[in-house]
Protein backbone atom coordinates (compact mmCIF):
# COMPACT_ATOMS: atom_id res chain seq x y z
CA UNK A 1 0.00 0.00 0.00
CA UNK A 2 1.20 3.57 -0.89
CA UNK A 3 1.95 5.79 1.96
CA UNK A 4 3.33 9.07 2.96
CA UNK A 5 5.38 10.76 5.05
CA UNK A 6 5.61 14.09 6.02
CA UNK A 7 8.20 15.74 7.60
CA UNK A 8 7.96 18.63 10.89
CA UNK A 9 9.59 20.88 11.79
CA UNK A 10 9.83 19.41 15.56
CA UNK A 11 8.68 16.27 17.58
CA UNK A 12 6.36 17.99 19.54
CA UNK A 13 4.73 19.50 15.75
CA UNK A 14 4.73 15.49 15.05
CA UNK A 15 3.26 14.85 18.10
CA UNK A 16 0.71 17.28 17.34
CA UNK A 17 -0.10 16.26 14.34
CA UNK A 18 -0.34 12.62 15.05
CA UNK A 19 -2.89 13.90 18.22
CA UNK A 20 -4.95 16.40 15.72
CA UNK A 21 -5.12 13.18 12.86
CA UNK A 22 -5.76 10.20 14.89
CA UNK A 23 -9.21 12.97 16.29
CA UNK A 24 -10.02 12.50 12.77
CA UNK A 25 -9.66 8.62 12.47
CA UNK A 26 -6.25 8.72 10.68
CA UNK A 27 -3.75 6.23 11.90
CA UNK A 28 -0.49 7.71 11.57
CA UNK A 29 2.95 6.98 13.08
CA UNK A 30 5.57 9.90 14.13
CA UNK A 31 9.02 8.50 13.13
CA UNK A 32 12.59 9.80 12.36
CA UNK A 33 13.24 11.55 9.37
CA UNK A 34 15.78 9.38 7.46
CA UNK A 35 18.97 11.56 7.46
CA UNK A 36 19.28 12.16 3.38
CA UNK A 37 15.52 14.12 4.08
CA UNK A 38 16.53 16.53 6.53
CA UNK A 39 19.16 19.55 4.68
CA UNK A 40 19.08 21.28 8.21
CA UNK A 41 19.86 17.53 10.44
CA UNK A 42 17.64 15.61 12.52
CA UNK A 43 14.06 15.92 12.24
CA UNK A 44 10.79 14.06 12.30
CA UNK A 45 7.67 13.05 10.28
CA UNK A 46 4.49 11.35 9.88
CA UNK A 47 3.42 8.51 7.86
CA UNK A 48 -0.42 7.98 6.55
CA UNK A 49 -1.60 6.55 4.28
CA UNK A 50 -1.51 8.24 0.57
CA UNK A 51 -5.44 8.00 -0.05
CA UNK A 52 -6.01 10.55 3.23
CA UNK A 53 -2.71 12.38 1.99
CA UNK A 54 -4.68 15.54 0.99
CA UNK A 55 -7.28 15.39 3.63
CA UNK A 56 -3.98 15.41 6.36
CA UNK A 57 -2.17 18.37 4.56
CA UNK A 58 -6.06 20.21 5.04
CA UNK A 59 -6.19 19.25 8.69
CA UNK A 60 -2.15 20.43 9.60
CA UNK A 61 -3.18 23.77 7.91
CA UNK A 62 -6.32 24.30 9.56
CA UNK A 63 -4.84 23.70 12.79
CA UNK A 64 -1.56 25.65 11.98
CA UNK A 65 0.40 22.94 12.13
CA UNK A 66 3.61 23.82 10.48
CA UNK A 67 5.05 20.93 7.94
CA UNK A 68 8.14 20.78 5.71
CA UNK A 69 7.87 18.72 3.02
CA UNK A 70 6.01 15.51 1.85
CA UNK A 71 7.26 12.18 0.11
CA UNK A 72 5.45 9.47 -1.60
CA UNK A 73 6.29 5.93 -0.42
CA UNK A 74 5.79 3.21 -3.16
CA UNK A 75 5.34 -0.48 -2.49
CA UNK A 76 8.90 -1.15 -3.21
CA UNK A 77 9.97 1.35 -0.49
CA UNK A 78 11.27 3.86 -2.79
CA UNK A 79 10.49 7.59 -2.51
CA UNK A 80 9.74 10.78 -3.53
CA UNK A 81 8.87 14.32 -3.53
CA UNK A 82 5.34 15.36 -3.73
CA UNK A 83 4.20 18.88 -4.49
CA UNK A 84 2.53 20.93 -1.66
CA UNK B 1 4.43 19.15 60.06
CA UNK B 2 1.21 21.51 59.32
CA UNK B 3 2.98 23.23 55.65
CA UNK B 4 1.83 26.60 55.34
CA UNK B 5 4.35 27.61 52.85
CA UNK B 6 2.87 26.73 49.67
CA UNK B 7 4.10 30.04 48.60
CA UNK B 8 7.23 28.73 48.24
CA UNK B 9 6.72 25.52 47.00
CA UNK B 10 3.77 22.75 47.49
CA UNK B 11 5.42 20.39 49.44
CA UNK B 12 2.42 17.92 50.27
CA UNK B 13 1.77 16.61 46.41
CA UNK B 14 -0.63 13.82 45.37
CA UNK B 15 0.93 10.23 45.32
CA UNK B 16 0.28 9.63 41.65
CA UNK B 17 3.18 12.88 41.28
CA UNK B 18 5.87 10.68 43.02
CA UNK B 19 4.88 7.52 41.43
CA UNK B 20 5.25 9.49 37.47
CA UNK B 21 8.27 10.41 38.77
CA UNK B 22 9.41 7.46 39.22
CA UNK B 23 7.88 5.46 36.22
CA UNK B 24 9.42 8.32 33.92
CA UNK B 25 12.84 7.25 35.61
CA UNK B 26 12.20 3.60 34.95
CA UNK B 27 11.23 3.94 31.25
CA UNK B 28 11.95 7.38 29.81
CA UNK B 29 15.01 8.10 28.18
CA UNK B 30 15.61 11.84 26.61
CA UNK B 31 12.62 13.23 24.04
CA UNK B 32 13.42 13.77 20.53
CA UNK B 33 16.96 12.08 20.61
CA UNK B 34 16.46 8.71 19.13
CA UNK B 35 13.63 6.92 17.66
CA UNK B 36 14.31 4.11 20.28
CA UNK B 37 11.56 2.91 22.74
CA UNK B 38 12.37 4.95 25.79
CA UNK B 39 13.12 7.96 23.86
CA UNK B 40 9.47 7.21 22.58
CA UNK B 41 8.16 6.99 25.74
CA UNK B 42 9.85 10.39 26.90
CA UNK B 43 8.17 12.40 23.94
CA UNK B 44 4.80 10.60 24.82
CA UNK B 45 5.23 11.70 28.54
CA UNK B 46 6.42 15.35 27.65
CA UNK B 47 3.74 15.77 25.02
CA UNK B 48 0.98 14.75 27.29
CA UNK B 49 2.47 17.41 30.01
CA UNK B 50 1.98 19.71 27.01
CA UNK B 51 -1.49 19.08 26.10
CA UNK B 52 -2.34 19.06 29.52
CA UNK B 53 -1.07 22.64 30.09
CA UNK B 54 -2.30 23.38 27.04
CA UNK B 55 -6.00 22.34 28.25
CA UNK B 56 -5.54 23.77 31.91
CA UNK B 57 -4.51 27.30 29.87
CA UNK B 58 -6.20 27.28 27.05
CA UNK B 59 -3.37 27.34 24.40
CA UNK B 60 -2.16 25.01 22.15
CA UNK B 61 0.65 22.78 23.46
CA UNK B 62 3.56 24.24 21.51
CA UNK B 63 3.19 26.82 23.20
CA UNK B 64 4.38 25.31 26.20
CA UNK B 65 8.66 26.09 26.81
CA UNK B 66 9.66 24.04 29.70
CA UNK B 67 11.97 25.60 32.25
CA UNK B 68 13.20 25.01 35.55
CA UNK B 69 11.02 27.59 37.17
CA UNK B 70 9.17 30.28 37.04
CA UNK B 71 12.28 33.03 37.28
CA UNK B 72 13.87 31.17 34.65
CA UNK B 73 10.58 31.28 32.31
CA UNK B 74 9.97 35.13 33.28
CA UNK B 75 14.11 36.21 32.71
CA UNK B 76 13.43 33.97 29.02
CA UNK B 77 10.33 36.37 29.02
CA UNK B 78 11.62 39.71 29.87
CA UNK B 79 15.06 39.29 27.99
CA UNK B 80 12.68 38.51 24.84
CA UNK B 81 10.72 42.10 25.56
CA UNK B 82 12.90 44.38 27.12
CA UNK B 83 16.33 45.90 25.61
CA UNK B 84 18.48 47.90 27.95
CA UNK B 85 17.32 51.19 29.12
CA UNK B 86 13.52 50.45 28.37
CA UNK B 87 11.03 51.82 30.19
CA UNK B 88 8.66 49.23 32.02
CA UNK B 89 5.92 49.53 33.87
CA UNK B 90 5.01 46.51 37.14
CA UNK B 91 2.64 46.81 39.53
CA UNK B 92 3.22 47.33 43.45
CA UNK B 93 3.55 44.12 43.97
CA UNK B 94 6.49 42.12 42.28
CA UNK B 95 8.64 39.56 43.42
CA UNK B 96 12.09 39.96 42.81
CA UNK B 97 11.63 37.28 40.02
CA UNK B 98 10.91 40.16 37.93
CA UNK B 99 12.42 43.16 39.39
CA UNK B 100 16.08 41.84 39.39
CA UNK B 101 16.55 40.87 35.65
CA UNK B 102 14.28 44.64 34.94
CA UNK B 103 16.82 45.62 37.32
CA UNK B 104 19.99 43.98 35.25
CA UNK B 105 19.04 45.30 31.95
CA UNK B 106 18.85 48.86 33.40
CA UNK B 107 15.51 49.26 32.86
CA UNK B 108 13.47 52.49 33.68
CA UNK B 109 10.67 51.03 36.17
CA UNK B 110 7.26 52.39 36.28
CA UNK B 111 5.52 51.42 39.43
CA UNK B 112 1.59 51.69 38.93
CA UNK B 113 -0.87 50.43 42.03
CA UNK B 114 0.76 50.13 45.33
CA UNK B 115 -2.57 49.84 47.15
CA UNK B 116 -3.54 46.50 48.64
CA UNK B 117 -6.63 44.79 47.57
CA UNK B 118 -7.49 48.23 45.47
CA UNK B 119 -8.29 47.23 41.92
CA UNK B 120 -9.89 50.37 40.81
CA UNK B 121 -6.67 52.47 41.95
CA UNK B 122 -4.15 49.53 40.22
CA UNK B 123 -6.38 49.93 36.75
CA UNK B 124 -6.22 53.40 37.15
CA UNK B 125 -2.11 54.05 37.68
CA UNK B 126 -1.36 51.31 35.36
CA UNK B 127 -3.68 53.02 32.63
CA UNK B 128 -2.07 55.99 33.44
CA UNK B 129 1.39 55.17 32.68
CA UNK B 130 0.80 53.29 30.13
CA UNK B 131 -0.86 56.03 28.68
CA UNK B 132 2.44 57.86 28.80
CA UNK B 133 4.15 54.95 26.66
CA UNK B 134 6.26 51.60 28.09
CA UNK B 135 8.17 50.12 26.03
CA UNK B 136 6.77 46.43 28.07
CA UNK B 137 4.69 45.31 31.16
CA UNK B 138 5.27 43.06 33.51
CA UNK B 139 2.85 42.04 36.07
CA UNK B 140 2.20 39.55 38.99
CA UNK B 141 -1.65 37.86 38.90
CA UNK B 142 -1.42 37.38 42.60
CA UNK B 143 1.33 38.59 45.28
CA UNK B 144 3.45 36.07 47.17
CA UNK B 145 3.18 38.09 49.96
CA UNK B 146 -0.50 39.28 50.65
CA UNK B 147 -2.38 36.96 48.47
CA UNK B 148 -3.90 40.09 46.19
CA UNK B 149 -5.10 39.12 43.25
CA UNK B 150 -4.33 41.88 40.58
CA UNK B 151 -6.91 42.63 37.86
CA UNK B 152 -4.78 40.93 35.16
CA UNK B 153 -7.88 41.07 32.69
CA UNK B 154 -8.08 44.73 32.78
CA UNK B 155 -4.32 45.39 32.66
CA UNK B 156 -4.03 43.00 29.36
CA UNK B 157 -7.06 44.86 27.80
CA UNK B 158 -5.53 48.18 28.60
CA UNK B 159 -1.55 46.69 27.38
CA UNK B 160 -3.50 45.51 24.04
CA UNK B 161 -5.50 48.92 23.75
CA UNK B 162 -2.09 50.95 23.47
CA UNK B 163 -0.09 48.05 21.68
CA UNK B 164 2.50 47.67 24.91
CA UNK B 165 3.69 44.13 24.69
CA UNK B 166 3.01 42.45 28.15
CA UNK B 167 4.29 39.22 30.20
CA UNK B 168 2.06 37.89 33.60
CA UNK B 169 4.05 36.50 36.27
CA UNK B 170 1.78 33.58 37.54
CA UNK B 171 4.14 32.20 40.05
CA UNK B 172 1.08 32.06 42.66
CA UNK B 173 -2.07 31.67 40.75
CA UNK B 174 -1.38 28.62 38.71
CA UNK B 175 -3.11 26.20 40.30
CA UNK B 176 -5.17 28.26 41.77
CA UNK B 177 -6.69 30.96 39.54
CA UNK B 178 -8.44 30.30 36.06
CA UNK B 179 -5.80 31.42 33.51
CA UNK B 180 -6.64 31.69 29.77
CA UNK B 181 -3.61 32.29 27.42
CA UNK B 182 -6.57 33.03 24.78
CA UNK B 183 -8.22 35.44 26.56
CA UNK B 184 -5.65 37.51 28.18
CA UNK B 185 -3.14 37.22 24.67
CA UNK B 186 -0.42 37.88 26.79
CA UNK B 187 2.93 37.99 24.91
CA UNK B 188 4.42 35.69 27.67
CA UNK B 189 2.98 33.88 30.48
CA UNK B 190 5.49 32.62 33.27
CA UNK B 191 4.77 29.71 36.09
CA UNK B 192 6.34 27.53 37.96
CA UNK B 193 5.42 23.57 37.69
CA UNK B 194 6.14 22.96 41.44
CA UNK B 195 4.01 25.37 43.39
CA UNK B 196 0.41 25.14 42.67
CA UNK B 197 0.66 23.00 39.66
CA UNK B 198 1.64 20.18 42.04
CA UNK B 199 4.83 19.23 40.20
CA UNK B 200 8.21 18.55 41.30
CA UNK B 201 11.06 21.11 42.17
CA UNK B 202 12.87 21.90 38.59
CA UNK B 203 9.67 22.39 36.43
CA UNK B 204 8.45 25.71 35.14
CA UNK B 205 6.83 26.65 32.00
CA UNK B 206 6.33 29.74 30.06
CA UNK B 207 3.29 30.26 27.90
CA UNK B 208 4.81 31.96 24.34
CA UNK B 209 2.34 33.99 21.85
CA UNK B 210 5.58 34.65 20.03
CA UNK B 211 8.99 33.35 19.85
CA UNK B 212 11.13 34.15 22.50
CA UNK B 213 15.08 34.97 22.73
CA UNK B 214 16.48 31.79 24.05
CA UNK B 215 18.49 32.06 27.69
CA UNK B 216 20.09 28.99 26.87
CA UNK B 217 21.35 27.77 23.12
CA UNK B 218 22.12 23.93 22.37
CA UNK B 219 21.17 20.85 21.28
CA UNK B 220 17.06 20.48 20.52
CA UNK B 221 17.21 17.40 18.77
CA UNK B 222 16.08 18.87 15.46
CA UNK B 223 17.49 21.05 12.96
CA UNK B 224 21.03 19.78 14.02
CA UNK B 225 22.81 20.54 11.35
CA UNK B 226 22.17 24.33 12.05
CA UNK B 227 24.35 26.57 14.47
CA UNK B 228 21.45 28.74 15.14
CA UNK B 229 18.55 27.66 17.60
CA UNK B 230 15.54 26.60 15.66
CA UNK B 231 12.49 29.46 15.08
CA UNK B 232 10.37 27.26 16.14
CA UNK B 233 8.37 26.78 19.42
CA UNK B 234 9.11 24.71 21.76
CA UNK B 235 12.43 24.30 20.84
CA UNK B 236 13.70 27.31 20.65
CA UNK B 237 13.11 27.69 24.51
CA UNK B 238 14.00 24.55 25.11
CA UNK B 239 17.86 23.58 24.67
CA UNK B 240 19.62 20.46 26.45
CA UNK B 241 17.72 17.43 28.48
CA UNK B 242 14.41 18.18 29.55
CA UNK B 243 13.87 17.23 32.89
CA UNK B 244 11.67 14.53 32.07
CA UNK B 245 11.10 12.92 35.59
CA UNK B 246 9.92 16.02 36.55
CA UNK B 247 7.66 16.96 33.35
CA UNK B 248 6.16 13.32 33.90
CA UNK B 249 5.45 14.32 37.90
CA UNK B 250 4.26 17.98 36.57
CA UNK B 251 1.62 15.86 34.22
CA UNK B 252 0.36 13.70 37.03
CA UNK B 253 0.21 17.34 38.64
CA UNK B 254 -2.07 19.27 36.35
CA UNK B 255 -3.85 16.56 35.91
CA UNK B 256 -4.70 15.90 39.37
CA UNK B 257 -6.07 20.25 39.31
CA UNK B 258 -8.29 19.65 36.09
CA UNK B 259 -10.30 16.97 38.09
CA UNK B 260 -10.10 18.64 41.31
CA UNK B 261 -10.94 22.26 39.32
CA UNK B 262 -9.49 25.56 40.39
CA UNK B 263 -12.36 27.04 42.03
CA UNK B 264 -12.76 24.15 44.47
CA UNK B 265 -8.91 24.10 45.36
CA UNK B 266 -9.23 28.42 45.91
CA UNK B 267 -12.36 27.92 47.94
CA UNK B 268 -10.44 26.03 50.00
CA UNK B 269 -7.67 27.66 50.40
CA UNK B 270 -9.09 31.29 50.98
CA UNK B 271 -11.52 29.57 53.69
CA UNK B 272 -8.49 28.35 55.68
CA UNK B 273 -6.62 31.75 54.78
CA UNK B 274 -9.28 34.00 56.46
CA UNK B 275 -10.31 31.62 59.25
CA UNK B 276 -6.66 31.60 60.58
CA UNK B 277 -6.29 35.56 59.35
CA UNK B 278 -9.57 35.93 61.48
CA UNK B 279 -8.30 34.79 64.44
CA UNK B 280 -5.10 36.06 64.80
CA UNK B 281 -6.83 39.45 63.92
CA UNK B 282 -8.82 39.03 67.03
CA UNK B 283 -6.57 37.98 68.89
CA UNK B 284 -4.59 41.41 68.37
CA UNK B 285 -2.45 41.46 65.61
CA UNK B 286 -2.13 42.91 62.45
CA UNK B 287 -3.48 40.91 59.70
CA UNK B 288 -3.85 41.82 55.89
CA UNK B 289 -7.00 40.77 54.90
CA UNK B 290 -9.30 41.91 51.45
CA UNK B 291 -10.66 41.25 48.15
CA UNK B 292 -10.02 39.63 46.39
CA UNK B 293 -7.50 37.87 48.03
CA UNK B 294 -6.03 33.83 47.69
CA UNK B 295 -5.45 31.40 50.20
CA UNK B 296 -2.27 33.75 51.23
CA UNK B 297 -2.07 36.25 54.26
CA UNK B 298 0.43 37.73 56.30
CA UNK B 299 0.32 39.43 60.15
CA UNK B 300 2.81 41.39 61.82
CA UNK B 301 3.96 39.57 64.70
CA UNK B 302 4.59 41.28 68.13
CA UNK B 303 8.29 39.81 67.73
CA UNK B 304 10.84 39.77 65.34
CA UNK B 305 9.02 38.11 62.12
CA UNK B 306 12.12 35.58 62.04
CA UNK B 307 11.50 34.80 65.77
CA UNK B 308 7.70 33.83 65.28
CA UNK B 309 8.16 31.73 62.09
CA UNK B 310 10.76 29.61 64.29
CA UNK B 311 8.34 29.78 67.21
CA UNK B 312 5.93 28.01 65.25
CA UNK B 313 8.12 25.69 63.35
CA UNK B 314 9.20 24.28 66.59
CA UNK B 315 5.38 23.64 67.45
CA UNK B 316 4.79 22.17 63.83
CA UNK B 317 3.96 24.85 61.84
CA UNK B 318 6.03 25.44 58.49
CA UNK B 319 5.58 29.18 57.66
CA UNK B 320 8.15 31.96 56.00
CA UNK B 321 8.72 35.26 57.89
CA UNK B 322 10.69 38.21 56.47
CA UNK B 323 10.31 39.83 52.95
CA UNK B 324 9.29 36.74 50.65
CA UNK B 325 11.83 37.79 48.45
CA UNK B 326 9.84 40.80 47.45
CA UNK B 327 10.73 44.40 48.75
CA UNK B 328 8.37 46.47 46.58
CA UNK B 329 5.12 44.12 47.91
CA UNK B 330 6.64 45.09 51.36
CA UNK B 331 7.37 48.87 50.33
CA UNK B 332 4.08 49.01 49.24
CA UNK B 333 2.05 48.26 52.02
CA UNK B 334 4.51 49.52 54.39
CA UNK B 335 6.06 46.48 55.79
CA UNK B 336 9.35 46.91 54.89
CA UNK B 337 10.86 47.46 58.07
CA UNK B 338 9.39 44.66 59.79
CA UNK B 339 8.39 41.96 57.11
CA UNK B 340 5.57 39.99 57.95
CA UNK B 341 4.60 36.19 58.85
CA UNK B 342 3.37 34.66 55.77
CA UNK B 343 1.01 31.61 55.72
CA UNK B 344 -0.05 30.03 52.43
CA UNK B 345 -2.34 26.94 52.25
CA UNK B 346 -2.54 24.62 49.88
CA UNK B 347 -4.57 21.37 48.54
CA UNK B 348 -4.22 19.98 52.31
CA UNK B 349 -6.26 23.02 53.65
CA UNK B 350 -9.28 21.44 55.73
CA UNK B 351 -10.86 22.52 58.39
CA UNK B 352 -9.58 19.92 60.58
CA UNK B 353 -5.75 21.52 59.58
CA UNK B 354 -7.13 25.02 60.42
CA UNK B 355 -8.72 23.35 64.14
CA UNK B 356 -4.96 22.34 64.58
CA UNK B 357 -3.31 25.68 63.29
CA UNK B 358 -5.80 27.64 65.73
CA UNK B 359 -4.79 25.51 68.46
CA UNK B 360 -1.48 25.78 68.60
CA UNK B 361 -1.36 29.92 67.91
CA UNK B 362 -3.58 29.78 71.17
CA UNK B 363 -0.77 28.02 72.81
CA UNK B 364 1.85 30.23 71.58
CA UNK B 365 0.30 33.30 71.33
CA UNK B 366 2.37 34.99 73.76
CA UNK B 367 5.64 33.76 72.04
CA UNK B 368 4.98 35.71 68.67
Amino acid sequence: MKSCFITLPTLTAAQMAESQLRRSGIQCRIQRSPKWMEEQGCGNGITVPFDVFDKCITILKNNRIPYKKAYLKDEGGKMEVLEL
Amino acid sequence: MIYLDNGATSFYKPQSVKQAVIKAMHQCASPGRGGYKAAQNAGKTVFRCRELAGALFDCLPDRVVFTSNCTHSLNMAIRTLVKPGDRVVVSGFEHNAVMRPLYALNAKIYIAGRELFDNKDTIRKFEYIVKQGVDAAVFTHCSNVFGYILPIKDMAVICRKYNVPFIIDCAQSAGVLPISMKELEADFIAMPGHKGLLGPQGTGLLLCSRLPEPLHFGGTGSQSALYEMPEYLPDRGEAGTLNVPGIAGLAAGISYILKTGTNQILLEERQAARAVGEFLGQNGFAVFLGEPQTGTVSFIPHTDCEHAASVLDRHGIAVRGGLHCAPLAHESVGTLDTGTVRLSFGVDSSEKQVFEVKKILKKVMNEL
